[in-house]
C-alpha cells in the first residue's frame, strides 16, 4: 500500500512499510496535533496543500498571536464549516456505512480544529482537511473495519497501457453512453465503492471533487504517478462494472458491447 | 490531418493521454495538439466522449451527501467546549 501516513496526530504512527520515494518524506513529528500537517515542504510540494508553511508575514503572526480563541472558532465556523458535507460525502465513500463516516468526520473536523491556530488564511483548507480526514482513517478507522483491505497492485505496465489504448468497435459508444445515463445513482455509487481503496479514493477526489493530480498526490501521501495509475485502472475497471450493470439491467444488449 | 506532432497513426498515443486532457493536467501546446487530433479523428473523439462522459457520470452521482444534522449540532458543541476551555486558560495564564 502506497499509503502514507502524513499527518502527525496525537495517535500518529509510524509511516507504513512500502511507502514511495517520493514528494512527503520527513513529515512525520510528534510534537502534538498542533504542528499537523504543517511540516517544511520538500522540493516535490512547494505549492498546494503545503502552501501553509510557506514563511508568514510579521502581519500574519500578529494576527495569529492576536486571535483569540472566540475569533478562532468564529473562523473555522465560517470557513470549515460549510465544507462539512463534501468531507462526509468522501468519509461515505471511504468507509461505505454512515455511522463510520460520522464518527470520521468527527475525528477529522476536532483534529481540523485542534491545529487550525496554525493553519494560514489564503491556502487550501479544502485540500487540508481532506488530508486531514484520509490520514484519520488510515490511522484509525481503516484498520477497525472489518472487511479486508484489496491491495491494488500499484505498477502499471506498458501492456496494460496498451490494452487500454485502442478504439472500441464503433456504434458501441453512444449505446453506452445512452445506458449509463440509465443507471441509478445507487448503482453508480455501488461500483465505486466496489473499487480498491485506494482506487476508489483517487476517482473520488478526481471525478467527484475535481482535485489536481497534485493535490491528489498530497492527500494521499503518494507520487502523482502513482495516483495516475491509481486514476486510470481505477476507471478503467469502473467503466467495465458499470457497462456490466447496465446489461443487466437490460439497458445495453449483449449485440452492442460484444466488440 | 495538418500540422502539429500528432498524425493519423498517434491515436495509441492520443487515447493513452486523454485523461490528462480531462483532468485538465496538460500544458497548452499539449491541449492543443490533442484537441486538433480530436477535431479529425472520428473514433478517438468518441472515446473522448465517452470518457468525459463517465468523468460528469461519477460527479453527478457520487457527491452530493449532506451531514446528519445531529453530527453538525454535536460537532458545534465540541468545539465550543474546546473554545471556552481555551479562552479560560488564556485568562488564567494572564493573571
Amino acid at each position: 500500500m502506497g499509503v502514507v501516513a502524513v499527518m502527525s496526530a496525537d495517535n500518529a504512527e509510524p509511516a507504513q512499510s512500502g511507502r514511495s520515494e517520493s514528494s512527503l518524506e520527513g513529515t512525520m513529528v510528534s510534537d502534538g496535533p498542533g504542528a499537523a500537517a504543517q511540516e517544511p515542504p520538500s522540493e516535490h510540494v512547494e505549492r498546494g496543500v503545503e502552501d501553509q508553511s510557506a514563511p508568514e508575514t510579521p502581519e500574519q503572526r500578529a494576527a495569529s498571536a492576536l486571535e483569540t480563541p472566540e475569533q478562532r472558532a468564529a473562523r473555522f465556523e465560517r470557513d470549515a464549516m460549510p465544507l462539512l458535507d463534501q468531507l462526509y460525502a468522501a468519509a461515505l465513500r471511504m468507509t461505505r456505512n454512515p455511522p463510520d463516516a460520522e464518527d470520521l468526520v468527527q475525528e477529522t473536523y476536532l483534529r481540523a480544529y485542534g491545529a487550525f491556530e496554525s493553519f494560514r488564511a489564503g491556502t487550501n483548507l479544502r485540500a487540508w482537511l481532506y488530508r486531514i480526514l484520509t490520514n484519520t482513517y488510515i490511522n484509525g478507522y481503516r484498520k477497525r473495519q472489518r472487511q479486508p483491505v484489496a491491495q491494488p497492485t500499484e505498477e502499471i505496465t506498458d501492456w496494460q497501457l496498451a490494452q487500454a489504448a485502442q478504439h472500441t468497435s464503433s456504434g458501441l459508444r453512444s449505446a453506452e453512453m445512452e445506458a449509463l445515463d440509465r443507471l441509478p445513482d445507487s448503482d453508480v455509487k455501488d461500483a465505486l465503492s466496489q473499487l480498491a481503496e485506494d482506487f476508489r479514493m483517487a476517482v473520488y477526489l478526481a471525478d467527484v471533487e475535481g482535485f489536481a493530480y497534485k493535490e491528489i498526490a498530497e492527500i494521499m501521501g503518494t507520487p502523482i504517478g502513482t495516483v495516475m495509475s491509481r486514476l486510470h485502472r481505477g476507471r478503467k475497471q469502473l467503466r467495465d462494472m458499470l457497462t456490466g450493470v447496465a446489461r443487466e439491467r437490460g439497458f445495453l444488449r449483449d449485440a452492442e458491447i460484444a466488440s | 490531418m495538418s500540422g502539429g506532432d500528432l498524425h493519423d497513426t498517434d491515436c495509441h498515443e492520443v487515447l493513452a493521454q486523454l485523461w490528462l486532457f480531462l483532468d485538465n493536467e496538460c500544458d497548452h501546446e499539449r491541449r492543443r495538439l490533442l484537441r486538433q487530433h480530436l477535431e479529425d479523428c472520428g473514433p478517438c473523439l468518441e472515446e473522448f466522449g465517452l470518457e468525459g462522459h463517465l468523468k460528469a457520470l461519477l460527479a453527478r452521482k457520487c457527491g452530493g451527501d449532506h451531514a446528519p444534522d445531529a453530527l453538525k449540532q454535536r460537532l458545534r458543541q465540541s468545539i465550543r467546549e474546546i473554545m471556552v476551555r481555551q479562552a479560560h486558560a488564556g485568562l488564567s495564564s494572564e493573571r
